[in-house]
């Protein structure tokens, strides 16, 4: 693909991920004060809610996943159309948090889905989730949607 | 807290408790103004319908179920009931002493409906079969789940992997 074609399409599918809210736990609460007016998301073109998984272009995972929502996790992002892209928000999604020891956290959502951003904290807060999606339109913009294609995986991004 | 004029106290709920079972109540305290009461297993069901319908106890609320795994320390497992008294504002505490091995318990799903779903918590989670429970299946675990993993003898995967970094649980009390 030329080079300004791959500009402009990049650009234009960064300032509009349509978000699957997956809230699971208070970190979602997070989540949900990055869309209202106060931090507003929507400034970076990211829409909350979209209507459903397949009119979504990223899934933010807030929360803690169990073993028994793995499934349901796994089959949102499936219903999801291509390209689609994965923020792990907070240490429970990363990697289980404070429930490194359970019999019944998943440890790190990564394991059922690819994840781009990583963000870190317990739970983070709002401005977090904005460098995240920064970060991801960062990634974005330097993507070859060929190459995402191909099967080979990118290389998440970690906030800090 | 107003109380109001029939509202017996926890050495009252433990003597009227006394008359009616009498070495069938194990053990009586006073712990932060709660009645608890240790009640041999054979007439738990009886005590706890007692309670209930006994107009000056009026335990009428059953505010939760749960277990406690003693078996660490030799003992075997332990069914709490916690019960409240909304006309006389008052709570008790049952407590039953189940086995070590294939702990067993009456079930209270008969006498409080609530009970059902607290019972199946604690089966899945210790283990403990409430005998003549309605539908003793699991209740939060997935299906597929195996073992008790409330019971202090269950591996936690990740702690095979990496110790608990902290001290043992108790551990920094008796020092």
């Amino acid at each position: 693909m030329p080079q300004p074609v791959k500009f402009i399409l990049n650009w234009g599918r960064k300032y509009s991920l349509w978000v699957m809210n997956f809230g699971l736990a208070c970190c979602a609460i997070e989540l949900i004060a990055t869309s209202t007016s106060k931090h507003d998301f929507m400034r970076l073109g990211v829409i909350p809610i979209a209507h459903g998984p397949r009119q979504a272009d990223l899934m933010v995972v807030a929360g803690t996943l169990t073993d028994k929502m793995a499934p349901a996790l796994k089959r949102v992002y499936d219903q999801m159309p291509d390209p689609k892209y994965v923020i792990s928000f907070g240490s429970c999604s990363n990697c289980g948090g404070p429930y490194w020891d359970s019999y019944s956290v998943t440890k790190g959502v990564d394991q059922i889905v690819p994840v781009d951003v990583y963000v870190p904290g317990c739970p983070p807060r709002p401005e977090a989730l904005l460098h995240g999606i920064i970060r991801l339109q960062e990634k974005i913009q330097q993507e070859d949607l060929q190459e995402k294609w191909s099967g080979k995986l990118t290389q998440p991004a970690v906030t800090s | 807290m107003a109380s109001s004029p029939s509202r017996l106290s926890p050495a009252e709920i433990a003597d009227r408790l006394r008359a009616q079972f009498g070495d069938d109540v194990q053990a009586a305290d006073d712990v932060h103004g709660h009645a608890v009461v240790r009640v041999s297993p054979g007439r738990y069901q009886e005590m706890a319908r007692f309670l209930r319908d006994e107009p000056d106890l009026g335990f009428d609320y059953f505010d939760f179920l749960t277990g406690v795994d003693y078996t660490p320390k030799g003992g075997g497992y332990e069914v709490v009931v916690h019960l409240y008294s909304t006309r006389n504002n008052q709570n008790v505490r049952l407590k039953v002493e189940c086995a070590a091995e294939e702990p067993h318990c009456p079930t209270l799903s008969g006498i409080w409906p609530g009970a059902d779903w607290h019972e199946r918590e604690a089966a899945e989670l210790f283990g403990i079969v409430f005998d003549g429970h309605p539908h003793l299946v699991k209740l939060l675990l997935p299906e597929q789940f195996e073992g008790h993993p409330l019971r202090k003898d269950f591996a936690l995967m990740t702690r095979e992997a990496k110790p608990w970094p902290g001290a043992v649980e108790g551990e920094e009390i008796e020092e």
